[in-house]
């Protein structure tokens, strides 16, 4: 039963301890958290109450509470954790233009890139376009405080406006990108990208092997899967 | 220079054409300002200018655009962007979205270009100079003024290098000051010897700014002359054009039978 738990948690302390050394702990674990509960909360619901086991722990109602189904909680749990904290150290340790940039001094195409990047960058855009359209909903009337209900009726005044106001904006944008030669091909000459240092370079392919590995170790039965 | 021969556009989808047998022409060195209604067509105008106007957003044009000679319907978008490069209203529409700094935004034109580094680098610099904006090299594209945010934009277009600049009210959101930092630097770009096409409902602005206005109505270029005589013309109110303030000023004081402001000493 531990063998489940043993390398998620060794992956979880790994990550852990690379976002100590980024100094992103705190916001890691927090943004892991929030990830996770949502599925967490299901996952705990449906195996703990109806998971088939020997040795029921607690009885609730019509459901039996077994000891395989919280461990069976348990492994999943730890393993979306794992997956949620990598992504998470991904995502707070990398400058997303500096990914992107990299990605196709790599031979990524420039319009893809760009896409990714413009993408990533269009979140706080968006945010921010949201702000201003609920201030001035605000001041005709419209109420966004208060009960959850109450705020989500105030929410959905502001979809509307949100997104037509982002897609009207689609073909000025789309003509002075154009202008800007966006639409030639071939490559481009980067003026900046991330260094690559040699540590990087080896850390990278020991990743990549250690990859690959576990993917032979699943395929070839040599990694047990969750029972 | 930049010409529009005979020029006749309809939008795609449209029953009907937006602009009519079109002529207009611009000489190097020359800042030309377009005014007229809403509707009239002079956005449309700046399309066609640009040669956007169907290279890129489609349509039909008959007639013909020239850039020194050359119709612009012989060349790809991105080779007519260093001939000729629009700029639009809202300066928020015109940024990238992806670059940290404005050098970068301004950049980034080059460096679409396939241009070397040095060579971008060089564009970069000088097109922030010709704007008075190397102060701003470092800063992010998102957190400046209106005024900041078009000049930046108008730098980025500068960047690719072009013979004809064609700005779409470039001051339409932008408080008196911003305007302002936009006028002188458009009189500096002319300076360079760039040719300027310049769609505006600001007329005191076009007074102040231009060598030649036409006023454009129903498609069609009704009236075409130097800037002065032009805005001062008694029809342009019938076009749903409002003369500068100058002229509005100088129109009550007559009314009134005061003197005018030449006769009070009011310099011109």
């Amino acid at each position: 039963m531990a063998g489940g738990y043993l390398v998620p948690i060794a992956l979880i302390a790994i990550v852990l301890a690379c976002a100590a050394i980024a100094g992103i702990v705190r916001r890691l674990v927090r943004v892991s958290l929030l990830l996770t509960l949502p599925i967490a909360i299901s996952v705990i619901l449906v195996s703990a109450l109806t998971r088939p086991g020997e040795t029921v722990l607690l009885v609730l109602g019509p459901f039996d509470i077994t000891l395989e189904g919280v461990d069976f909680a348990g492994q999943t749990l730890v393993r979306l954790f794992a997956i949620s904290t990598a992504i998470g150290l991904f995502t707070l340790s990398t400058d997303p233009r500096a990914f992107v940039f990299d990605l196709e001094r790599r031979g990524l195409s420039p319009r893809f890139a760009f896409a990714v990047a413009a993408t990533i960058e269009a979140v706080p855009a968006l945010a921010s376009r949201a702000g201003v359209i609920a201030a001035a909903q605000r001041s005709r009337g419209l109420d966004t405080e208060g009960s959850p209900l109450t705020r989500i009726r105030g929410v959905l005044p502001l979809v509307g406006p949100v997104l037509l106001s982002s897609l009207a904006e689609v073909e000025e944008r789309s003509l002075a990108l154009e202008v800007r030669a966006f639409g030639r091909p071939g490559r481009r000459q980067l003026l900046w990208w991330p260094p690559d240092r040699p540590r990087e370079r080896v850390a990278r392919w020991l990743l990549v092997a250690a990859l690959a590995g576990l993917v032979a170790a699943r395929v070839l039965g040599a990694w047990p899967a969750i029972p | 220079m930049l010409e529009l021969r005979g020029a006749t556009y309809r939008y795609a989808g449209y029953a009907h054409p937006v602009l009519h047998e079109m002529d207009l022409a611009l000489r190097d060195g020359e800042i030309v300002g377009l005014v007229g209604a809403t509707e009239a067509g002079k956005s449309t105008i700046c399309l066609v200018a640009s040669g956007l106007a169907p290279l890129s957003i489609g349509g039909e044009l008959r007639g013909e655009v020239l850039i020194d000679g050359q119709p612009t319907t012989r060349l790809s978008v991105h080779e007519l962007a260093q001939w000729v490069v629009i700029g639009f209203q809202d300066p928020a529409t015109q940024r990238s979205g992806v670059a940290a700094t404005v050098f970068e935004e301004v950049a980034l034109g080059p460096m679409n270009l396939g241009l070397p580094v040095a060579e971008t680098l060089a564009r970069t610099r000088r097109a922030l100079a010709t704007l008075r904006i190397e102060h701003l090299a470092d800063r992010h594209p998102a957190r400046l003024s209106g005024g900041q945010g078009q000049l930046v934009a108008m730098a980025g277009l500068l960047a690719m290098g072009p013979r004809h600049v064609v700005l779409d009210e470039p001051t339409a959101q932008l408080d008196p000051e911003g305007s302002k930092l936009v006028a002188a630097a458009l009189r500096d770009l002319a300076a360079t010897g760039a040719a300027l096409l310049i769609a505006e409902q600001r007329t005191d602005v076009l007074d102040r700014l231009c060598d030649r206005v036409a006023v454009v109505d129903g498609g069609r270029i009704v009236l075409d002359g130097p800037a002065a005589a032009t805005l001062e013309d008694p029809r342009l109110g019938g076009w749903g054009v409002e003369p500068p303030a100058r002229v509005r000023l100088a129109g009550a004081l007559a009314a009134r039978g005061l003197p005018s402001l030449a006769d009070l000493g009011w310099p011109a």
